[in-house]
């Protein structure tokens, strides 16, 4: 279970992020909000990327960011995938198995693995490309898988179907859906929580605005369509 | 012809010493700087790229104080040495590497670094993930620098004293050959050093076209 306790976040002077108090342990948190209402921060907070300026984020009851060894094994554990897919240089296959590799997986067994996840999603023809050779939804896609790849605990997804057409859509669905971690997600795609439901909070100028139930949420949905 | 490519290689030499040299505490500098958000990393910044375009003289002479036999370092005895010209070199181009370095750390901070962490590296192997990703950018860095250093005339003259055979480097070669009006000489110098330049252009061009 991860609390934030009064956490804020600032950049510079500004708070991109202030007073969340929020408990996340569902298998699916939708994280839902305007552009710039601090989602990208709270993921990032939340997942032991930032340390926050201000409170606290605690994993099972504990602060990590008060011990830096239990901070780097709660790491591992943790994954974070960012909107903008940022991929190595090298090729498909290399930056899917990298996170194996990191936990000590020989390279030809993390190449195995990530063949395996590959095949899963359909992009085993690519597994030889380079990052300027993908097309966004493309690089989207390995950027997901890598991060699928690890039996993580918790996964945190920033707009995860941003740049996916309809079928790689649907397959990223499925699979974000069968990982059996708990799952924070911040999206724009208003659809995603009907498919994949879970419990959705909304948030605006950085802070929490409170949490709607899937029916209230799916009214909502209908009003706007 | 025999002199001149001496020259050329005792230029290359002295200024690819200088490079290295200053990398050695440039970029560590640069990788320190770009972990920090404070107003005072920012002065030190604004303080290197102030220094970018110092004219070489300035260099010189401020070496020539330190290094002549009057000056704090005197004892050393390496006035009028290639040793002089690296060290002075060295120090010329350090903010020139710094300040175009920065950029590059501060945005691989913000990617590979934060991506690598994001995965469950730990800082050592992010900092790893971060030079590597970067050491193509960093190499052409390394180059402009290098161009830079072997096109100087004012720290190679005033502290390699442009003795022949010994601190004689390109550029107070074709100085002294126009004053003494050998401009042909000065010419095929000029030429030799173009095509170095030249060559690392090229170089630069390759490792950005091969980076991926």
């Amino acid at each position: 279970m991860i609390l934030l306790k009064d956490v804020w976040y600032l950049y510079g002077e500004k708070p991109a992020i202030k007073e969340i108090n929020l408990t996340l342990k569902d298998d699916i948190t939708y994280i839902i909000g305007p552009n710039g209402s601090g989602k990208t921060t709270l993921l990032k907070v939340s997942s032991l990327i930032f340390r926050p300026t201000r409170g606290e984020v605690l994993y099972n009851g504990e602060n990590p960011w008060r011990d830096k060894k239990k901070l780097l094994k709660l790491r591992k554990k943790v994954v974070y995938v960012h909107e903008k897919p940022i991929l190595l240089r090298g090729r498909v296959i290399d930056n899917v198995a990298f996170p194996l590799v990191l936990r000590g997986y020989t390279p030809s067994d993390a190449k195995d693995r990530a063949r395996e996840i590959l095949r899963e999603i359909g992009l085993e023809s690519i597994e030889n490309k380079r990052r300027r050779e993908l097309s966004a939804g493309q690089a989207q896609l390995v950027s997901l898988c890598r991060a699928l790849i690890l039996d993580a605990e918790y996964i945190f997804l920033d707009e995860p179907t941003n740049m996916l057409d309809i079928e790689n859509r649907e397959k990223i669905i499925e699979l974000i859906g069968k990982k059996k971690a708990k799952k924070i997600i911040a999206t724009h795609d208003l659809a995603l929580p009907l498919q994949l439901t879970g419990r959705i909070l909304l948030i605006k100028d950085g802070k929490l605005w409170g949490e709607i139930t899937l029916d209230e949420y799916r009214s909502m949905f209908l009003n706007i369509h | 012809m025999e002199e001149i490519l001496e020259i050329t290689l005792r230029s290359i030499i002295v200024s690819l010493s200088a490079t290295l040299l200053s990398a050695t505490w440039s970029i560590p500098i640069t990788l320190f700087l770009s972990r920090q958000k404070t107003r005072t990393a920012n002065i030190i910044m604004s303080f290197f790229n102030s220094l970018v375009g110092i004219p070489t003289v300035i260099v010189g002479l401020f070496l020539y104080m330190i290094l002549s036999s009057s000056g704090p370092l005197g004892f050393l005895r390496i006035l009028y040495t290639p040793h002089a010209i690296i060290i002075g070199q060295s120090l010329l181009i350090t903010p020139w590497i710094v300040s175009l370095s920065y950029e590059v750390f501060v945005k691989a901070r913000n990617t590979y670094w934060e991506l690598a962490l994001a995965l469950g590296a730990d800082y050592f192997s992010a900092n790893m993930v971060m030079l590597r990703e970067t050491l193509p950018d960093l190499l052409v860095i390394l180059l402009i620098a290098f161009s830079r250093a072997v096109g100087e005339l004012g720290v190679a003259l005033l502290v390699g004293g442009n003795i022949r055979g010994y601190t004689r480097v390109l550029t107070t070669t074709i100085a002294l050959a126009v004053s003494k009006g050998e401009f042909e000489f000065a010419l095929a110098l000029g030429a030799m050093l173009v095509f170095v330049l030249f060559m690392i252009a090229l170089t630069i061009r390759l490792i950005k076209a091969y980076k991926e």
